[in-house]
């Protein structure tokens, strides 16, 4: 008898938890349904946004060749007067996906970030669109070869405070050049 | 329990961060601008609501055994949807806020209200509580927020007003930015419980002083 | 040597020193400030949150890779990563209770507070996040965990000694733990961007 009903109670115990997983996953799948869509669009805007302030004229997205440049390269843009790169290089909060126009001449066009997880008021300039914030990407327009941040002796102005990003943002434009120069 | 009691229990005597000393994690780390600080309360205060409530509702059918472990599915579940909500409608403070608004998840506040509140109270008194505990988080939030933002980067309200920058008090080069650092967090929280340990002292010692000269 | 070591230990040197988990990156400040008034219970939690940091790491990964990705879920993240890593720890409690009873004895009693150590769920979190693969992820949780250890250790000796001194009545416990843990995070701060390959 005792048996029968400790049985019956942990029964009851996993058809709960189960119920309640369930509907949770549910009502999660019916979220994800509505909000799916506004998220994919949100972030095709915002790439396409960064393309265009890197790349005047737009460009074809174009297969990446297989090299390694020590840096995930998510897509690769050709265009009329160069490339633009995306490129995701990990910062202190995580990664930094941002993008990078380079000319046929090896030289950097533009450089503009379409997503971070930086802490604000520091790493996060990197990617905003104050003075501060363009005053950095700013540095990059007209550089070629071999970046570094003036810590390691180049001539990138770190944001204050914000090694770790300005080292990842430097990576990842060394990286976007690295691919290019590797295209001819 | 009346309105007022709970309110002010919410705000300052047993305010979660300042004198409950939860939550601790979010708020010094995200408390560098005004924008995240605000965004970051009403995200915590709208979960706490709605766990607080459907935990209330439920809390005759989940066995006792179990609850922890259904508390956690129930807070993972509302923290996944305002998550997901805010990529799509306000993917600004998503990126800003970052992973600090999955790991709403194990923000004892939610947890620790759940338990100690919802759990043995009905739904209208649990709706009312995590409301004014989310106040409570909040207001603490925005104070850290301001305290940081003016003495690390010399601005109030940075991400919201002039355009993202903030309004400029302070010139250029003058603050500390040690202050939106790390280290920062930890001087203003200090500072900040120090001065809510002070208050609370200060008003129960004049409470006593006007029911001695009752 | 491989670029593939080179990133191990890049990821290895920033969890431990550089991008603190507790100093520097705030994952974890509840146990931090909750079990740290003595150096050898501070040392125990340490390496409870270390050995379910590295487990956690394994086991989120796989359900991520194997079950979350290729089903589209990925949305059920956290979700999944919680329960994972809830129902990890009561398996961890149960093993070591039954068959390492030593070690149950020096780490049992942190074990359950590690459920909702944010550590934990942003390891996991942040391992989903950077794309890292199986081995990258063990040896990020793992040492991750060791950075904590250090903090959390380094701390208690600190806090053995404020504990008893001097200072204004509104400053005394925690305020003061909180400063003193901000003086250890200037510290660590001088690390910062530190790099070695």
């Amino acid at each position: 008898m005792k048996k029968e009903s400790t049985f019956a109670y942990v029964l009851r115990l996993t058809v709960t938890l189960l119920l309640i997983t369930a509907i949770t996953a549910g009502a999660l799948a019916w979220i994800n349904s509505i909000t799916e869509d506004r998220i994919a669009a949100e972030k095709a805007r915002k790439t396409a946004e960064a393309l265009s302030a890197v790349l005047p004229g737009g460009g074809e997205e174009v297969d990446i060749p297989a090299v390694d440049v020590g840096v995930p390269v998510n897509r690769l843009y050709k265009g009329e007067n160069g490339y633009a790169v995306e490129v995701a290089p990990s910062g202190f909060g995580g990664t930094i996906t941002m993008m990078v126009g380079v000319d046929l001449e090896g030289n950097i066009l533009g450089v503009s970030v379409v997503s971070h997880t930086e802490t604000a008021g520091l790493g996060a300039v990197a990617g905003d669109k104050t003075s501060k914030g363009e005053a950095f990407r700013g540095q990059y327009v007209g550089q070629s070869g071999e970046l570094a941040v003036s810590k390691d002796g180049g001539v990138i102005d770190s944001i204050s405070g914000a090694t770790i990003t300005s080292r990842a943002v430097t990576d990842g434009v060394n990286a976007a050049l690295a691919l290019v120069a590797n295209m001819g | 329990m009346n309105l007022k009691q709970q309110f002010k229990e919410g705000l300052l005597t047993k305010n979660p961060v300042l004198v409950q000393l939860l939550g601790m994690c979010s708020t010094m780390a995200i408390t560098t601008s005004l924008f995240n600080g605000i965004g970051m309360g009403l995200s915590v205060t709208i979960i706490l609501i709605c766990s607080n409530v459907l935990i209330s509702a439920l809390r005759k059918v989940i066995p006792n055994q179990i609850r922890i472990a259904a508390y956690i599915v129930i807070i993972a579940g509302f923290v996944t949807i305002v998550d997901l909500c805010l990529q799509a409608f306000l993917p600004d403070l998503s990126e800003s806020l970052g992973v600090f608004i999955p790991l709403i998840v194990v923000n004892c506040i939610i947890l620790g209200r759940a338990e100690a509140f919802a759990s043995k109270n009905g739904v209208v008194a649990s709706a009312l509580d995590g409301l004014f505990q989310g106040i409570g988080y909040t207001v603490a939030l925005i104070i850290m927020c301001v305290v940081r933002e003016f003495l690390g980067s010399g601005t109030f309200g940075g991400g919201i007003l002039n355009g993202g920058e903030g309004i400029r008090i302070l010139p250029e080069g003058v603050p500390a930015m040690l202050m939106v650092m790390p280290v920062g967090g930890f001087l203003t929280l200090g500072c900040l419980i120090a001065g809510a340990q002070w208050l609370v002292k200060y008003l129960d010692k004049k409470e006593k002083a006007k029911e001695a000269a009752k | 040597m491989s670029a593939y070591v080179q990133s191990l230990l890049g990821i290895l040197i920033s969890a431990i020193i550089s991008e603190n988990f507790i100093l520097v990156k705030f994952y974890g400040i509840c146990p931090f400030m909750g079990v740290s008034k003595k150096t050898d219970t501070a040392l125990g939690m340490g390496m409870a949150v270390t050995f379910v940091m590295g487990i956690a790491s394994a086991a989120c990964w796989a359900v991520d890779n194997l079950i979350l990705i290729p089903l589209g879920l990925e949305y059920m993240q956290t979700v999944a990563f919680i329960l994972v890593i809830a129902a990890l720890v009561q398996v961890v409690e149960m093993f070591l209770k039954k068959f390492v009873p030593a070690l149950y004895q020096a780490l049992g009693i942190y074990l359950p507070l590690i459920t909702t150590n944010c550590a934990v769920l942003g390891v996991a979190l942040v391992n989903a996040q950077n794309g890292y693969d199986f081995l990258q992820s063990v040896v990020y949780g793992v040492t991750g965990g060791l950075g904590f250890t250090l903090a959390i250790v380094l701390f208690a000796s600190v806090r053995e000694r404020t504990d008893k001194s001097d200072c204004p009545k509104s400053f005394e416990g925690f305020p003061l733990a909180l400063i003193a843990a901000g003086l250890l995070a200037m510290a660590f701060m001088g690390f910062s961007g530190l790099k070695i390959f």
